[in-house]
């Protein structure tokens, strides 16, 4: 299907943008296009206005220093060949390796990504699981969120209208072991299931386990069940499991189903998904 | 010289390429208008009422069309039992009632598409819902709702067939395995949908320029349905984007035939993908219980199965599918003892009908499960067990008669063996390698095991036969060659192959060779391109014919043309009582050998390797050989695996390519090797048999035969999805527990 008809404008500044939303009550911005394209075709959504923010040079950066900022508009395949990245993050640089193909990658942002917070999407879980902060900026202002408190439900985060996502910040990670293990769909390549594991380690035992499952359920979330269990624990088969049964156990009735994924099985492979997230990241 | 055997680059190669070369889509008229079709509301219910004024006042909308404007509102490839437009009205019994959700209602034509889309929605229909049934167990049952008038019980067909004394044959066997085997749906997913161009010819002809696999079988449906007598009616094939059987039936052909006549304008239809994955048929859904039993030293004593096929709404080819059924679950084994029944049942879901194969992989399914199960019981090698019972050309076939000449699964079945690299011959015993297993204990390897045969040309007493036309241009030498033949070109080739026959046919370069193909006007009937058959038929007439007009040209008739319809050795339909035949004249021979790698905490079955060992009696031309042994195997491998078509109450639930899954470059295996065995046909043109669906029918089989292997669970049910591994693995206590 083609779109409703729209207007389109080209915001050269952030300042520009924020402006136009607040003149704009049925305005949508436009980044990479690779979320909201496909739900305009699909009249999902029929904007009256595109701000395009896409040639903001200044939300493209990625840079470490003291923390890693990435800019909004970073594209995914940028993220994910960043050395910065990788060396800082590599559970993020991995997580946006794996979204979509090559060209869905090359277009989409890991700004506009979790603005839209598809629930089966990569970027939600490793950032939770990060401790990152999003900075967004709104016709009142600047304010930074807890991406734990971002993801507020299916395609539901807590931007307020007129705010547009600045910069991502996940701060020093260093001494941490993460990986992000994912389930693809065979089509999407979406996160049927897609946990990822931020630990902190002392010898064999885990001094703390930040644990978020994405794709399974409506939004990206902590399984702070299985974090409990695996605190102060020596990571070995029996407390995997253990922390795989209270994340199954927590994940419950939430879990989403359709026809490629149901929900029991989503719900087993949290478990699985979840060791192997544990095991990659102990390496 | 010789061009058979020879690989000689596709003729449409550089066409389609390029994007030069149309489609039906792609064909367009100034004039032309669009159309769109209304489809049942219902699975099963009387219309009582159609009512089209809102739409036919909507600006742009030149007609609406429904059940009282067909002449004769009937259509159906081996009987007509499917009313061209559903609704009252119309002379035809029955016609006022949908029997499933893919009947057409009403055809709106108008100036452009989304003009007939929207004027569509606007037909009001008034439906009185009838009970309807979706189970083909339930639907044979008493008191079942009946679909069809002088059909108790929706029993489309049974076939039977009773051999040897089944009394005494179960005691005659040390081992005795049994099974109950469920196939599923499997969408054709061609590439390119549905679509075509419907117009008033030069010379007044009604003309439908469309995809199919039967120029002149399409022209006759469209005939009986208006009425009109053949030569008014004309069927041209462009190219055309994939059809693996799912174009054998009418789509669009006759609702634009019937369009254009009655508005003497051009008229153009292209469906979405997803009205083409809900509107036509797919492959037959079958269930089969089969018990199978043999002696210590792996000889086959006595099987019996029940095989019952859901037909939908619909017969389309459900009857010969079943045919066939009836006698590959039997394998391509002597079994002295057998007692089978096989049903086609009419239902309230989506006619099943042709797809690649045509019931030979449901059959084999079953037939190759229960060898599979055997060797695993009397602990032989599975390739020994086949080679204890496998046809030959002096042993019976399970229908009481010897096979054609020219029986060779055993030596295909060897030499898979031999090229797999998993097994290796000791004096005269195959026996098994290990295989080596991943250092994650999470994943298991297995190797499986299957064979097959599948039959080459219509079957069971169908007629059949094949027109070729060479005419030889020039006059002290030969200028050209021209080749009149109406082989629809679908995708596998015909063309190129034709061309390359009738080149060496005549003794000239293939440069001198010009093809007119697939339109009715220009073309002698050639039959269908299914059933593994062009190759076969159309190098036999192709032979005949140019024996003729080689002839003519020694004579020095300019041109010099022979005309030649080639006719196949007869073949006769089951008899009802024992399902004594001579089911078919040519068959060819396939095994396959696969490597699989099981995730047993997600079910993931990995398809690491596939050994394909196929008798072709000759290739023609060996790379086209290669590309259908290669699809067939990754078609195959979405219909094992993959490809779960969803239907609830009749309805389908996903009928997109991104809830629909099919293999893409992220699942087909690492490795297809191709074994093309040429073990000459004693009556194929140049020895060559028939191949392009028979590498389809052992793959599935030998995928469950591999996880069996890797897991030592065996699973009957397709397709093999992961939820579906992985709980069948758990209720056997294989894979990590979980609530």
């Amino acid at each position: 299907m083609y779109p409703a008809k729209f207007d389109y404008y080209r915001a050269n500044s952030v300042e520009e943008a924020v402006k136009l939303l607040a003149e704009n009550s049925d305005a949508k911005l436009l980044a990479g296009g690779h979320s909201l394209i496909p739900a305009m075709k699909l009249r999902l959504t029929q904007p009256a206005l595109l701000i395009d923010i896409g040639k903001i040079d200044s939300l493209k950066n990625i840079k470490a220093n003291g923390s890693l900022e990435i800019g909004a508009l970073a594209t995914h395949a940028r993220v994910a060949a960043s050395a910065d990245v990788k060396k800082w993050f590599p559970a993020l640089a991995n997580a946006a390796s794996l979204i979509g193909d090559q060209q869905v990658r090359n277009f989409g942002t890991i700004g506009g990504n979790i603005a839209h917070a598809d629930p089966a999407s990569d970027p939600p879980t490793v950032l939770i699981a990060a401790g990152a902060t999003i900075h967004v900026r709104g016709a009142s202002g600047t304010r930074a969120i807890a991406a734990e408190d971002f993801f507020v439900d299916l395609f539901t985060t807590a931007l307020e209208p007129g705010e547009v996502v600045t910069k991502i910040e996940i701060p020093n990670l260093s001494g941490r072991k993460s990986a992000y293990a994912k389930m693809s769909h065979p089509a999407s390549r979406y996160a049927i299931v897609g946990v990822c594991a931020v630990l902190s380690m002392e010898g064999d035992t885990c001094k703390e386990a930040r644990l978020v499952v994405g794709g399974a359920v409506a939004h990206a979330t902590r399984l702070s069940e299985a974090e409990a269990v695996l605190k102060g624990k020596k990571l070995d088969a029996a407390a995997l499991k253990a922390a795989a049964d209270a994340a199954i156990a927590q994940v419950g009735d939430d879990a989403m189903g359709d026809i490629t994924a149901p929900a029991d099985y989503r719900r087993a492979m949290v478990g699985q998904y979840l060791q192997r997230a544990i095991q990659s990241a102990l390496g | 010289m010789s061009l058979i055997g020879k690989s000689v680059i596709r003729t449409d190669a550089v066409g389609k390429v390029t994007g030069k070369t149309p489609y039906p889509s792609d064909v367009n008229f100034e004039d032309q208008l669009w159309m769109k079709i209304l489809f049942s509301a219902r699975s099963h219910a009387r219309i009582v009422s159609i009512d089209t004024s809102e739409a036919l006042a909507y600006p742009g909308v030149i007609a609406v069309f429904t059940a009282v404007d067909v002449p004769q509102n009937s259509y159906g490839l081996i009987m007509p039992d499917q009313p061209v437009l559903c609704g009252p009205g119309s002379d035809q019994a029955g016609a006022d009632i949908v029997r499933c959700y893919m009947d057409n209602v009403a055809l709106v034509v108008a100036e452009t598409e989304e003009i007939a889309a929207a004027a569509r929605d606007l037909i009001k229909v008034e439906y009185e819902d009838l009970p309807a049934v979706y189970d083909p167990y339930e639907a044979m049952k008493d008191g079942a709702p009946q679909l069809h008038l002088n059909t108790p019980k929706n029993i489309l067909c049974h076939y039977r067939i009773r051999k040897g004394d089944m009394g005494s044959a179960w005691q005659q066997a040390d081992v005795v395995v049994e099974g109950e085997f469920h196939t599923a749906y499997q969408e054709h997913a061609f590439l390119q949908p549905e679509a075509g161009i419907g117009y008033i010819d030069d010379e007044g002809r009604v003309t439908v320029l469309v995809a199919g696999q039967w120029t002149h079988e399409d022209q006759e449906q469209i005939a009986h349905a208006l009425s009109l007598p053949l030569e008014q009616v004309r069927v041209i094939y462009p190219a055309v984007g994939g059809a693996f059987g799912g174009r054998e039936d009418m789509s669009v052909q006759i609702v634009l035939a019937l369009a254009a006549y009655k508005l003497r304008r051009p008229v153009k239809i292209i469906w979405s993908r997803e009205e083409s994955i809900k509107y036509h048929h797919k492959r037959h859904p079958i269930s089969i219980k089969a018990k199978w039993g043999a002696r210590k030293d792996g000889k086959l004593v006595a099987m019996e199965a029940e095989v019952v096929g859901d037909a939908g709404g619909y017969a389309y080819t459900s009857t010969k599918v079943l045919g066939n059924t009836n006698m590959m679950v039997a394998g391509p084994y002597e079994i002295p003892n057998a007692h089978i029944d096989t049903y086609a049942v009419y239902t309230n879901n989506i006619p099943t009908g042709a797809f690649r194969g045509f019931g030979g992989p449901q059959g084999a399914f079953a037939a190759e499960g229960m060898m599979n199960r055997l060797a695993d019981a009397l602990g032989m090698d599975p390739v020994e067990v086949r080679r204890v019972n496998l046809l030959t050309d002096d042993k019976l076939a399970i229908v009481g008669t010897p096979m054609p000449k020219g029986v060779t699964i055993g030596p295909v079945v060897e030499k898979c063996a031999e090229e797999s690299g998993y097994w290796q011959r000791k004096n005269d015993t195959f026996e098994r390698l290990p295989v080596e297993q991943p250092a994650d204990p999470a994943k298991r390897r297995g190797v499986g095991f299957a064979c097959a045969f599948k039959n080459v040309g219509f079957s069971f007493g169908a007629p059949e036969n094949c027109w070729g036309t060479i005419e030889i241009h020039g006059d002290a030498t030969i200028e050209k060659v021209v080749v009149r033949h109406a082989a629809a070109e679908v995708g596998q080739g015909t063309h190129t192959v034709i061309m390359q026959m009738a080149a060496e046919a005549v003794g000239v370069p293939m440069e001198k060779v010009e093809l007119i193909a697939s339109d009715t006007a220009f073309t002698d009937n050639s039959g269908s391109v299914s059933a593994s058959r062009m190759t076969f038929m159309a190098g036999n007439a192709i032979r005949g014919a140019a024996e003729i007009a080689v002839q003519k040209w020694k004579d020095e008739d300019r041109p010099a043309v022979g005309v030649y319809q080639y006719r196949p050795p007869k073949t006769t339909p089951y008899d009802p009582k024992t399902g004594r035949s001579e089911p078919n004249f040519a068959y060819g021979y396939v095994a396959q050998i696969v490597e699989v790698e099981v995730d047993i905490e997600t079910g993931h079955v990995d398809l690491i390797r596939v050994i394909s060992a196929n008798d072709v009696g000759r290739a023609v031309n060996p790379q086209q050989v290669k590309g259908q042994i290669e699809g067939a195997v990754v078609q195959a491998q979405g219909y094992a695996i993959m490809e779960n078509l969803i239907s609830m109450e009749g309805r389908i639930l996903n009928p997109y390519l991104s809830t629909y899954l099919i293999p893409t470059v992220y699942d087909i295996p690492k490795e297809v090797k191709s074994v093309i065995l040429e073990y000459a046909d004693p009556i194929g043109p140049w020895g060559a048999r028939g191949m392009a669906e028979m590498p389809f029918l052992p793959l599935a089989p030998a995928i469950a035969d591999a996880i069996h292997d890797a897991t030592g669970i065996w699973i009957d049910r397709l397709p093999l999805t992961p939820d579906r591994v992985v709980k069948t693995l758990r209720e056997n206590g294989i894979g990590v527990a979980f609530s």
